[in-house]
């Protein structure tokens, strides 16, 4: 078994959570970021397990919200502990690829 | 100290009384914080506010028990107004915008929040080692960790500095640090606390509990913190009184302990110590089996897969765009979350959700996460099954006694392997409490802990309430 | 006939008509101001956990039921995890494992054909923040995120742009009728995006998929549609290849523009929501849905051909609810349904329109509508004439014969007065007379016209004819 990530797969990692890695820190992730998931291969040594899933100790189903309106924010608490905003926005960098969002 | 050694009871009289004022308290507090500064126990002081509420109650009746009561939180819960930055560089100056549900409810009861603990970055750790403010120490060793996530809050509690503390355990981040600093600490049930507020590290393991000198003070907190919330789906209905059974007698009562808890992963002085504890119990008449449960040498595992995997989600949220520390002049949008993320979070924390992201990708998810939430479910019944035997597990809380501050470390996966013994309950979302039943060679306190089927943390307290009085650890602050 | 088979699915997005978000209780709402309906769930602060509002899970069960899909029991929600700055929380709270419904289909009519789009799944997930990107920055205001959407996913089973249309078009219907949402594209409370792929024939496997995202309407969705199997055909034509890509439709261009080419396939790291428990949808929930489930814009249609409305009138009744909703409530009454339908998209939809009001605004009730129709049906006044007291109508409460015999419009059906008329007008035209005599039809239309002049259009036109007629051939 290898004892390290390669570096394209420590960067593809660190591209996904959004962390950047650099030169430098490259050759301790590989060996650190290996460690753990030497850790999680022990998952594998595990039989005889049934296919119910717990997601989480839930003990109760989900009881509904009835549909009524509650207090909001002034737009002013919005902007509060934003970094950067204009008029009533939250400012990011300018967004290049419009209508890149996946999410709806 | 002039009051908080005292029982809860007599404080409670005395203010009653107006023989002293929640200021008198205060001042005790704050001194004694003074006075242990190098412990490093907190991250934020809430001095001027204290006073102001405690002013303010001068003129308001003593209702409860906890009324006018100091109370340390671990700065992963938000206070509104008062900064909040689980101890990341990321939340350095992060105001939030409004209060925790715990925190409603000490307010309720008129507790003095003291202010902000110290702890493990996002609590992702189990030394306190990873805070972005240096790590706090353990008062009964000062070259000594405290234990974490909840190092804070345990260092400031044993230091004698307040009677309360919050914290939160994912892993074992309440009760591994109250083993190391000889303190009370309970992890409820899941869902017998509002999540609601609670920076999350792993929604379905964090559960927020008290940290306490004594069992009765731990069981009088819970009665406040506990209850349905309507902002927390995964809460549960409480309407019990924690404490009933404190002190009531034990009768057909067997326990059990897994093999694994005294196996050659902990220390022989540990295993030495909790065999005396048992001792007492079978003196009593308690009937105590050994027993071998299956998976839970696996849990580690499990919490591994499962609690980098929600992190991983969990810290998505802080991209420098709403609240939060912010990388100034980015290149672009992807730039600005890159060096927002890798500058605001620390090298743990790091760790932790990129192979959470990875766990989670592609087919990872099935091969890992997926099969993870299979075995967490079998853990789960394995422990019903214990259960149907017997009224409690029990076992050692930690591997060893508190380690240096300065112990190496390199080693990733250090972090976990220290809750090897308390993760299988997060696991099962059963409660688990830590009791110390006595001291090492080089004094430093041993905890055991006393696991019971969900919804029983009354029966844990009356266990733990009996052993507190057999094993009379630490001194005279019992009711 | 092409010699290439488009293979087309649809993806649709609807805002729920809901008081408040999905998972928090700020509200639901389009056009306030900015940041001005957000709470700290919304934007997705540290501690902050989702709650789960009823309607959602009504609306869904709602939509599942006339979608024909099957209802799931017992669901949990996933996180779909993503970095992008509409995205508060970085994850998007969705279905990935368990959809609301699944297995559904609507039936469309294309030209007289009968045909089933299948439906994959719908499934119920939040909103995204709204950006508005500019040189300087991308501007964030989030009273949307949290927004509670439907997505609905048809099987690949369209081979038309036709089809695609028809689809959109009973699903609008459909969710709009039930008031799972009011559906406007123009607000975006309504998004499509299509699949389209083109393969020589239905025993190959599917070509190379492409999307159209984000297109405005119902008619550029067919539009978008047609130009890209155009586009396609002429590369498959020169045997050039391409990549899978998404596209968006440009309206200025008239033709799709490239987005993006994908490349690997999106790593979304789904797995499931900790932070929602199961939720159990019971029998009785859906019986409590299925009771608010109003007709359904087929069984108007067939209804209103029944009562002898036609079908170009039928569908345009469909098409306006207000007026549907209306004479859905006189469908048991002894009327001419015909002159009804007439009257409400005629006369009335021009004063409605004119006024910009709706039809239960004005003091058209139902009993005094039913007497409106028997005096047109029974000719006691003429269309012509009805425009001269439909405002006193509309306004007043008065009783529909009051108005009529108070407004000196009242259809003269008196034979003799008549007869005088006639006899006066074909004295003072005998050219006409002679005209028609010698075989000018126009002519009698002439006659026709004075003698509605001269009973300032009062006379009821049927029986002046036979009047007229009658002296004239005799």
């Amino acid at each position: 078994m290898k004892n390290k990530l390669t570096k394209e797969e420590v960067l593809h990692v660190a591209d996904l959570a959004r962390i950047e890695v650099t030169k430098e820190e490259l050759e301790k992730y590989q060996v650190e970021l290996k460690k753990l998931l030497d850790d999680v291969e022990k998952i594998n040594e595990v039989e005889n397990y049934d296919d119910e899933i717990m997601i989480a100790p839930w003990t109760n189903n989900t009881t509904l919200r009835s549909d009524v309106e509650g207090p909001m924010l002034d737009p002013k608490e919005v902007l509060l502990n934003a970094p950067h905003h204009t008029a009533n926005y939250i400012a990011v960098p300018t967004v290049i690829n419009e209508n890149e969002s996946e999410g709806a | 100290m002039k009051y908080l050694n005292k029982p809860i009871k007599e404080i409670n009289k005395l203010l009653k009384d107006k023989k002293i004022k929640p200021t008198d308290l205060l001042d005790e507090v704050y001194a004694s914080i003074e006075a242990n500064k190098d412990l490093n126990a907190y991250i934020t002081l809430n001095k001027e506010e204290a006073y102001k509420k405690a002013k303010e109650l001068e003129s308001i009746e003593v209702d409860n028990l906890l009324f006018g009561i100091p109370i340390a939180v671990k700065d992963n819960i938000c206070t509104k107004g008062l900064r909040t930055t689980a101890a990341s560089h990321i939340l350095e100056n992060f105001v939030p915008i409004y209060d925790a549900t715990v925190v409603e409810k000490i307010n309720e009861k008129n507790m003095i929040i003291i202010g902000k603990t110290n702890m493990d970055e996002f609590a992702m750790g189990s030394s306190s080692r990873t805070s972005y403010f240096g790590a706090p120490k353990n008062p009964w060793n000062h070259d000594k960790i405290s234990g974490g996530s909840s190092g804070g809050s345990a260092t400031t509690v044993a230091a004698g500095d307040v009677l309360f503390a919050l914290g939160s355990d994912t892993g074992g981040s309440i009760r591994q640090p109250a083993s190391y600093t000889g303190l009370v600490g309970m992890k409820p049930t899941y869902g017998r606390v509002s999540r609601y507020g609670l920076i999350a590290f792993a929604s379905s393991l964090d559960q927020i509990g008290p940290m306490t000198n004594n069992v009765y003070n731990n069981a009088l907190l819970l009665n406040v913190l506990s209850g349905k919330d309507n902002k927390d789906l995964t809460s549960i209905e409480t309407d019990e009184d924690f404490t009933r059974l404190i002190g009531k007698p034990l009768k057909d009562v067997k326990v059990a302990v897994p093999n694994f808890f005294m196996s050659d992963i902990v220390s022989d002085e540990i295993r030495e110590k909790v065999k005396e504890t048992i001792k007492i119990l079978e003196d009593n008449k308690i009937k105590v089996d050994y027993i071998d449960m299956k998976y839970i040498d696996k849990a580690v595992t499990l919490y591994q897969i499962i609690a980098m995997g929600e992190a991983s989600s969990n810290l998505a949220r802080f991209d420098g765009i709403r609240y939060g520390s912010s990388y100034e002049n980015p290149e672009n949008i992807y730039d600005l979350y890159v060096k927002t993320r890798s500058r605001g979070f620390g090298a743990e924390v790091k760790r932790r959700i990129m192979v959470g992201s990875y766990l989670l990708s592609g087919e990872n998810a099935k091969i890992y996460y997926n099969k993870a939430l299979s075995i967490r479910d079998d853990i789960a019944k394995e422990f019903d099954k214990v259960f149907e035997k017997y009224d409690y597990i029990i076992g050692p809380t930690t591997t060893t006694t508190a380690y240096n501050l300065d112990d190496p470390m390199d080693d990733p996966s250090k972090s976990f392997m220290d809750d090897v013994l308390v993760i299988p309950v997060n696991m099962a979302g059963i409660p688990g409490l830590n009791i110390p039943i006595g001291l090492s060679k080089d004094n430093m306190p041993i905890g055991m802990q006393i696991i019971a089927p969900k919804y029983e943390e009354a029966k844990i307290y009356q266990l733990a309430s009996f052993l507190e009085e057999k094993i009379n650890f630490g001194g005279d602050t019992n009711e | 006939m092409s010699k290439y088979l488009p293979t087309i699915g649809i993806e649709v997005h609807v805002e729920l008509k809901t008081n408040t978000k999905i998972f928090s209780n700020s509200r639901n709402g389009y056009g306030s101001v900015v940041n001005s309906l957000t709470n700290v769930v919304d934007l997705g602060y540290p501690g902050t956990l989702p709650t789960l509002n009823e309607e959602v899970i009504n609306l869904g069960i709602k939509a599942a039921t006339v979608l024909n899909c099957k209802i799931r029991r017992k669901m949990h929600f996933d996180r779909k995890n993503y970095f992008y700055p509409d995205n508060p929380k970085n994850y998007q709270i969705t279905q990935n494992d368990t959809p609301i419904g699944y297995d559904g289909y609507v039936e469309i009519n294309d030209d007289g054909v009968m045909k089933k789009i299948y439906i994959e799944e719908m499934h119920i997930e939040e909103d995204t923040c709204k950006s508005t990107h500019r040189k300087d920055n991308t501007y964030l205001d989030f009273n949307r995120a949290g927004v509670p959407l439907i997505e609905i996913v048809t099987k690949p089973c369209m081979t038309t742009p036709n089809e695609a249309k028809l689809y959109l078009e009973k699903l609008r219907e459909l969710l709009f009728y039930t008031d799972v949402s009011d559906c406007k594209m123009e607000e975006g409370s309504m998004r499509a995006d299509a699949n389209i792929s083109l393969r020589k024939k239905e025993s190959d496997p599917f070509g190379t998929k492409v999307e159209i995202k984000n297109i405005g309407s119902i008619s550029n969705v067919k539009l978008s549609l047609e130009k890209e199997i155009a586009r396609q055909e002429k590369m498959l034509d020169n045997n050039e290849s391409f990549k899978e890509q998404t596209r968006r439709f440009d309206s200025k261009l008239n033709d799709t523009v490239l987005m993006r080419v994908k490349e690997t396939g999106n790593d979304y790291r789904y797995f499931p929501e900790p932070d929602i428990p199961f939720v159990e949808i019971t029998d009785e929930m859906i019986e409590n849905v299925k009771k608010t489930i109003p007709m359904l814009p087929d069984e108007r249609r067939e209804k209103y051909i029944e009562l002898g409305i036609s079908e170009i009138n039928s569908n345009k009744l469909v098409q306006n609810r207000d007026l549907s909703d209306y004479i859905n409530d006189l469908l048991d009454e002894k009327i001419d349904f015909q002159v009804a339908a007439n009257l409400l998209l005629g006369d009335i939809s021009a004063y409605l329109n004119k006024e910009e009001k709706t039809i239960e605004e004005t003091t058209l009730n139902i009993e005094r509508f039913i007497d409106l129709v028997n005096n047109v049906s029974n000719k006691t006044i003429s269309s012509k004439n009805l425009k001269d007291i439909l405002e006193t109508i509309m306004t007043k409460e008065d009783s529909i014969e009051k108005i009529i015999s108070s407004s000196d419009v009242q259809n003269i059906t008196d034979e003799n007065l008549l007869t005088e008329v006639v006899d006066k007008i074909i004295d003072a035209n005998p050219e006409s007379v002679n005209d028609y005599k010698n075989g000018h039809d126009r002519a009698i239309k002439y006659l026709m016209g004075q003698i509605m002049k001269e009973t300032k259009g009062g006379a009821n036109p049927a029986l002046v004819m036979s009047i007229l007629k009658d002296k004239l051939d005799n």
